[in-house]
């Protein structure tokens, strides 16, 4: 017995609780620190990387039945490292001079990717409440105390030995071997270090295997905490790191340890202090109960709002960064008049015939799910205005779209108020979070915009949705939304419904349209093109942005309201999660974040992908009958992440979007078989030369504004 | 003639070095202005302290009778200080007309969101009168639609003031408007600037490497060098200046 009782032993028990899971965080932030410093990226799939070590080890523990050794040398030796290398060289060695913002959907589009990879591949399913074991035999039934305040279980002992025999590895590293002196040298200037003659793509793999490594040994450690092992709760481990990183302004390998180990202490801090103090003041209540997974999110937010220096913090980024392509020009520019309205008498066409069918012969189900494409096509116009045309990467849009779903489960089914009127109330209140939220990061932007939103999701997932007065208290108790109903119109009928969605979506994109070819979209578009040019005519980006994100959680709150409203429930876990949302960016920017037309095909991707193609039924209706489905189908709706994420990973080389991409190839080529035809003339109007058309498909600029380079080449845009 | 910008005393220091020390600077209304040194003299920091993107440590700028003290860029930008840029900076995306139009708009502050929202928010036929006459006067007519990504660089450095002009600047400032140019393009550009001055009537505060180009289109010249004013006057005379010839010329004589 060191200290006897009360408030200091309290203080050292919090402080030897908080140790082991402490050191697990500095593990993680280490991770990230040293992916971000080397190579620029803000590696959001760090908890893909590290739920797929730990996935493996589970299986290879329970289903192999291997021990615990062989078990460990797969997952974290070999596995990790090796999804690291695999990152490296096929996907992030190819984006040194992307944007800061374009690497992070990349990485965006791993996490909702590599998970369902994983499980596909290795036909691994989690099982609810089956507790995944630690690297030690009786790792949470033996316990040693050796202070007397304290009892360590021995998970938690290995975690803090693997923890400081990483750390001590990695000091040994860098101060004692020629990699690691490289790896420094990277870290701290990647231009000199490339003048010394340093390969910077040998240590760049080098220091991703290793950072993989890490993330596969912290998921290994940090996985027996959690009930079940799914992915979602691995990616809230990056919050985490980014929380303990940002002490360092995530720049800082010490600090970033320091960060981890912290945060760890504090959050056992607070559990030990605020049950006495919720006793007191019942209002704290929700907050204790939830208050370990939101005190990264608090922390991270806090840092953001009391620490000023942090908003001028250098985002790390190559010297080459900002040279990357323009993107190409809207559609529009590159496709004859004639190319142009058929496309449209096409579109309007078919999907007029297809909603007759809807309409007239649908059957329930396939009724709903169409509605579900369209309330969905909504939503994904508020990623259209946020990421499409304003740049920006928000993570936190199914928060806003929850805010929408729980005012009209609270006015409407609590309070009697009209539900449609409680739309547009919970649609202004989504609004007024938006701008607040945007508010402490408004002059960053970019890359710490979307750590801020990230973290707010989050927040919002373990704290304000647990509050009665937003998700019900209860959610067993269910959040029930009952349907509208306008003047003769009974929107209980789901035709009905269908109809008003559709009017409701068409209203929103038309006023998308507007926003875009008025002062709003076009000031956005001049931000985007060059910030310093556009303040330099006067205009406040910080404002704008506000703005431009306090419309975008409008359009989100709403679509949500119609969501809750056309499930007759928020389902707030299926509908909104933060995982959910980030699927909700992936599928919009894959598709094309720029045109309402992508939303509405992201809307249908969304709903209808899983209904029609990965069931089978559109196979079997060309086969003629449901019975003919061949056995392959049903498949498993995981393909939906593997594909939609992995085609978010072109971004960085197509920002306008798979979809649009496509579709201006097949463009061009639809126009030159017209020009042949003499059906269309070339398009004309302005000096554009003759391959321009060329040159928008194929966005491979000159690489570089060398100033003793010819004055006639063409200039490429800084963004 | 009443000094339209006013910088007394403008003091930069970054964690203990003095790059702008006690630097006074002057320029009087539809004058025309260059500011020169060599490499690290502080003329970029003395730039940003006028733009208010990096502002300085002691000393005042006034600006048209105003004190820009605590100002944040967009609202010097308002108050009549329009730039180009060293390094070109152009709204990717849009044509020629339409980074015109949108500094028009923002000039007139007619934009409104819900104006925007019931689709008031294109361009008016005044302000696309207002942008090709710009357009006009710089040359630029014929490429009024082409896309910025498909411009020259001396004719996106045309776009660059056309885009200035819009804002009905005061002050103009060129930063290092040569830069990738060659002679020929430079003294058109020069060419073409002198003209549009005659006609609007705005000073102009150049910011120059090219000792030429400052010598025939500035009226007047400031010399810095290591973030002291070594010499100004009326350029011929600094020019001939003996102390700005040793540390800013010097250099040019032994290469040639």
């Amino acid at each position: 017995m060191i200290l006897s009782s009360g408030v200091p032993q309290d203080i050292f028990r919090a402080i030897l609780q908080g140790t082991p899971p402490g050191a697990v965080y500095a593990l993680i932030a280490l991770g990230f620190v040293l992916t971000y410093k080397t190579s620029g990226v803000f590696n959001l799939a760090f908890g893909a990387q590290a739920y797929v070590s730990a996935a493996m080890f589970f299986k290879a523990r329970t289903e192999w039945d291997w021990p615990i050794v062989p078990a460990l040398i797969l997952s974290v030796f070999i596995l990790a490292p090796l999804v690291g290398l695999i990152l490296e060289r096929f996907i992030f060695r190819h984006l040194r001079t992307a944007s800061s913002v374009s690497k992070l959907v990349v990485s965006i589009g791993l996490t909702v990717a590599m998970p369902a990879l994983f499980d596909l591949i290795a036909s691994f399913t989690a099982v609810a409440g089956r507790t995944p074991s630690g690297i030690i035999s009786g790792g949470n039934s033996v316990f040693y105390d050796p202070f007397g305040v304290y009892p360590f279980s021995r998970d938690e002992l290995a975690q803090l030995v693997v923890a400081v025999v990483a750390m001590l590895g990695l000091g040994a590293l860098f101060r004692f071997t020629a990699m690691g002196l490289k790896v420094r040298a990277v870290v701290e200037s990647p231009r000199m270090a490339e003048l010394n003659r340093i390969d910077a793509n040998r240590v760049s793999a080098f220091s991703w295997a290793l950072s993989s490594f890490f993330a596969g040994m912290a998921g290994v450690l940090i996985a027996p905490r959690f009930n079940t092992l799914v992915a979602p709760d691995f990616f809230g481990l990056v919050v985490v790191a980014v929380a303990a990183a940002a002490v360092g302004k995530l720049i800082s390998l010490p600090r970033a340890l320091i960060g981890g180990l912290g945060l760890g202490i504090f959050i056992a801090l607070f559990n030990t202090f605020l049950p006495t103090w919720s006793k007191t003041l019942t209002w704290l209540a929700p907050i204790q109960d939830n208050i370990t997974p939101a005190v990264p999110f608090l922390l991270l937010f806090g840092i953001f709002v009391f620490w000023p220096a942090i908003r001028k913090a250098p985002t790390a980024s190559d010297p080459m960064a900002g040279v990357d392509p323009p993107p190409p020009a809207d559609l529009a520019f590159a496709r004859s008049r004639f190319l142009a309205i058929g496309t449209w008498v096409f579109g309007v066409v078919f999907l007029t015939t297809c909603f007759a069918v809807v309409f007239l012969r649908g059957d329930q189900f396939w009724v709903f799910v169409v509605t579900q494409a369209v309330v969905m096509s909504m939503i994904f116009l508020s990623v259209t205005v946020i990421t499409g045309f304003a740049g920006q990467i928000s993570l936190c849009q199914g928060a806003f779209a929850a805010i929408g779903g729980f005012t009209v489960f609270q006015l409407a089914s609590r309070y009697g108020f009209s539900v449609l009127g409680a739309a547009f109330i919970g649609a202004a209140l989504a609004a007024v979070v938006g701008a607040i939220l945007a508010l402490p990061v408004r002059r960053l932007g970019g890359v710490w915009l979307a750590i801020a939103t990230l973290a707010f999701a989050f927040f919002f997932d373990a704290v304000v949705v647990k509050f009665s007065w937003v998700g019900g208290g209860s959610l067993l108790q269910g959040t029930r939304v009952p349907r509208p109903s306008l003047g003769p119109f009974d929107f209980a009928n789901d035709k009905t419904f269908l109809a008003l969605s559709l009017v409701m979506f068409i209203i929103v994109a038309v006023i998308v349209i507007q926003l875009r070819q008025g002062t709003f979209g076009r000031t956005l578009r001049a931000i985007q093109g060059s910030e310093v040019a556009a303040q330099s005519i006067g205009i406040a980006p910080a404002r704008v942005r506000v703005v431009a994100f306090a419309v975008s959680a409008f359009i989100a709150g709403l679509g949500g309201a119609m969501l809750s409203i056309s499930q007759k429930n928020v389902n707030y876990a299926n509908n909104f999660s933060p995982t959910a949302a980030l699927f909700w960016l992936v599928l919009v920017v894959s598709l094309s974040a720029r045109t309402v037309g992508g939303a509405a095909q992201a809307g249908g991707a969304f709903a209808l992908f899983d209904a029609i193609i990965l069931r089978g039924a559109f196979l079997g209706w060309i086969l003629g009958g449901a019975d003919r489905i061949p056995g392959l189908f049903p498949i498993s709706p995981k393909w939906r992440f593997v594909l939609f994420g992995l085609t978010a990973v072109q971004y960085a080389k197509h920002p306008e979007g798979m979809l649009e991409y496509g579709t201006r190839k097949s463009n061009a080529k639809v126009d030159a078989w017209l020009v042949r035809r003499g059906w269309a003339t070339p398009r004309s109007g302005g000096p554009v030369p003759p391959d321009a058309t060329a040159s928008i498909d194929d966005p491979d600029p000159p690489i570089g504004l060398d100033p003793s380079a010819r004055a006639d080449a063409p200039i490429e845009a800084q963004r | 003639m009443s000094a339209l910008l006013e910088a007394t005393q403008i003091t930069k220091s970054f964690s203990g070095i003095r790059a702008l020390d006690g630097v006074d600077l002057e320029v009087a209304e539809g004058e025309r202005v260059g500011l020169i040194g060599p490499n690290g003299a502080g003329k970029t920091t003395f730039f940003n302290c006028l733009l208010g993107i990096s502002p300085q440590t002691t000393g005042s700028i006034a600006f048209d009778g105003q004190d820009l003290g605590g100002m944040s860029v967009h609202r010097r930008a308002r108050a009549g200080i329009g730039r180009t840029f060293q390094r070109i900076e152009l709204f990717s995306d849009t044509t020629v007309r339409e980074h015109l139009l949108i500094a028009e708009r923002i000039r007139n502050g007619r934009g409104s969101f819900f104006k925007d929202l019931i689709g008031l928010g294109r361009p008016k036929p005044d302000e696309i009168a207002a942008a090709d006459a710009v357009l006009e006067l710089l040359g630029l007519e014929a490429l009024a639609d082409a896309p910025i990504e498909m411009l020259s660089l001396g004719k996106g450095r045309l776009v660059e003031v056309g885009r200035a002009l819009m804002t009905e600047p005061k002050l103009l400032l060129l930063d290092e408007p040569s830069s990738g140019l060659d002679r020929s393009e430079t003294e058109a550009l020069a060419q073409t600037l002198r003209e549009v001055q005659a006609h609007q009537g705005f000073a102009i505060l150049l910011v120059e490497h090219d000792v030429e180009l400052v010598s025939s289109f500035t009226e007047r010249t400031y010399v810095l060098d290591f973030g002291r004013t070594i010499a100004f006057g009326p350029t011929a005379e600094v020019m001939a200046d003996s102390r700005v010839r040793h540390a800013y010329l010097g250099d040019v004589e032994v290469e040639s």
